[in-house]
């Protein structure tokens, strides 16, 4: 029969030391260092260093895979909002986004943000959240942010998962806004939604 | 006339222990309940609890901790081990029509093609894909293949290893491949081959353990079927992460009918093949 049968081989010998594999020319032996760091909160720093310069999606997404797992990483993730690598927003945005609880007490700072950008990725990383708190911290935003994008951005995650709560909020933005007409049509479609008058 | 039984005390699973139990399991298992589960939840565990003889959850939990046989009884309850042979056998097809041919084209005949069933359970996938190839595959003959079926409940390996399957689990089996590979052991159960059951090696692995995935390399073809919807999103990553190391370049993941590899992960490419979509790890095949 053409079927065999091996014995289970040794562990994997490719514990390598993090330090020097993570400088190697060759991917997969900076993925297998990444991935050996384990997530501890003393990995953080290696991993955010590892960030630095790496192009390799195989490699970013042991990073990101890592630091997603690690609490403290949180506030470190949260810094690459202001990156100007779109890249490395985005993938800050899903790590973020999968650690709720390590996230939670950074949204309110984030949501107030002076940066407007930081702002926009930061309303996103809420839809983590239950609903409740989502459209508490949302609203709370949308009660006092001039910035119509930043607007925009909450409105749109309100209309998918908004809840009753939010409607008056939604008709002051409209008010507010009213001389920028694509706000209030937002708030619209968000409050028909949210009423079920919409689909 | 026997003496009364007394009765089996009454288990109740309150907000805070179901809270505690679901952490607890998923830290464990990297499967999570949600509160519309609670019921489900609840009733599987109070059977563990009744059937341990514990006297209730804080007794049964403390037990969890330094018991692993009961660890090992409470994921068994826990986890979905209905299977049967040829079950979603488009993929089967798959592999003998699509993906050996890509993956026999970079190797020389002679040479080891790994595959990999996780979660295994009772062993009808491993068994499944040696059926189908002796069958269905005429250039088996040419090449070493080693296949290899890991679950993380080790009493379903233990089942596995025996070979023992009721006529449900074969209901999808061809009666002329029953008689060829089965012998009737009665009561409507059935032994497969000892030649079969010699050929495909279980072990038990945790698919987010990377410590325990991390034996296994050089995978050509994974069968990793429904299993990642029980997870939540940071574990589904941490297994495809430990899935993709375990894999050769350019070997393949097959996932169940309703899963995407594509909303999980970005490191594989998406391959739609007449019979079925699978998924590739980049990079070329032909290693050893």
């Amino acid at each position: 029969m053409p079927l065999i049968r091996r014995d289970p081989p040794p562990p994997a010998g490719d514990a390598l030391p993090a330090t020097g594999g993570l400088k190697s020319d060759d991917p997969d032996t900076r993925r297998r260092a990444i991935r050996s760091l384990g997530h501890e909160p003393q990995a953080v720093p290696v991993l955010m260093g590892a960030l630095e310069g790496e192009s390799v999606p195989a490699v970013l997404e042991a990073i990101f895979s890592a630091l997603e797992m690690i609490p403290d990483a949180a506030s470190p993730l949260a810094s690459l909002l202001r990156s100007d690598d779109a890249g490395l927003r985005n993938d800050a945005v899903e790590a973020l986004q999968a650690m709720p609880d390590a996230v939670r007490p950074l949204l309110p700072g984030l949501l107030a943000d002076r940066d407007a950008d930081v702002r926009i990725l930061s309303v996103e990383v809420t839809r983590c959240l239950p609903a409740g708190e989502m459209v508490t911290l949302l609203c709370g935003l949308l009660e006092g942010d001039n910035d119509p994008n930043v607007c925009a951005a909450a409105v749109e995650i309100l209309a998918e998962a908004g809840t009753a709560e939010a409607v008056p909020v939604l008709r002051r933005l409209a008010e507010r806004f009213k001389s920028l007409p694509m706000l209030p049509f937002a708030a619209r479609v968000a409050i028909e939604r949210i009423s079920g008058a919409g689909n | 006339m026997h003496p009364e039984k007394p009765p089996a005390p009454e288990i109740r699973i309150t907000d805070p222990e179901f809270r505690r139990f679901r952490d607890f399991f998923y830290r464990r298992t990297g499967i999570v309940f949600s509160d519309a589960q609670r019921t489900y939840v609840d009733r599987r565990l109070t059977d563990c609890i009744v059937a341990a003889g514990s006297k209730g959850f804080p007794d049964h939990f403390a037990r969890l901790l330094v018991e692993p046989a009961e660890m090992e009884r409470l994921i068994s309850a826990f986890t979905v081990n209905e299977t049967y042979f040829y079950r979603e056998d488009y993929q089967l097809h798959c592999l003998t029509s699509s993906l050996l041919p890509q993956i026999t084209a970079a190797k020389r005949p002679g040479q080891t093609i790994r595959l990999w069933s996780i979660p295994c359970s009772t062993g009808e996938e491993p068994y499944s894909i040696a059926i189908w190839l002796l069958e269905n595959w005429p250039q088996v003959d040419s090449w070493d293949i080693e296949i290899i079926g890991s679950d993380i409940d080790s009493r379903v390996l233990q089942a596995a290893e025996a070979g023992i399957y009721s006529e449900r689990s074969l209901m999808r089996l061809p009666r002329p491949l029953v008689a060829r590979y089965f012998t009737v052991i009665g009561d409507g159960q059935y032994r497969i081959d000892a030649e079969l059951r010699g050929s495909v090696r279980f072990s038990r692995v945790n698919l987010i353990d990377q410590g325990e995935t991390s034996r296994w390399r050089n995978i050509d073809v994974v069968f990793c079927r429904n299993v990642l919807i029980y997870f939540d999103e940071v574990s589904r990553r941490n297994a495809a992460n430990n899935l993709y190391d375990s894999m050769a370049p350019g070997a393949f993941i097959c996932l169940g009918h309703t899963e995407s590899m594509s909303r999980i992960s970005p490191l594989f490419h998406v391959c739609r093949f007449d019979e079925a979509i699978v998924y590739q790890k980049p990079g070329e095949a032909g290693h050893a």
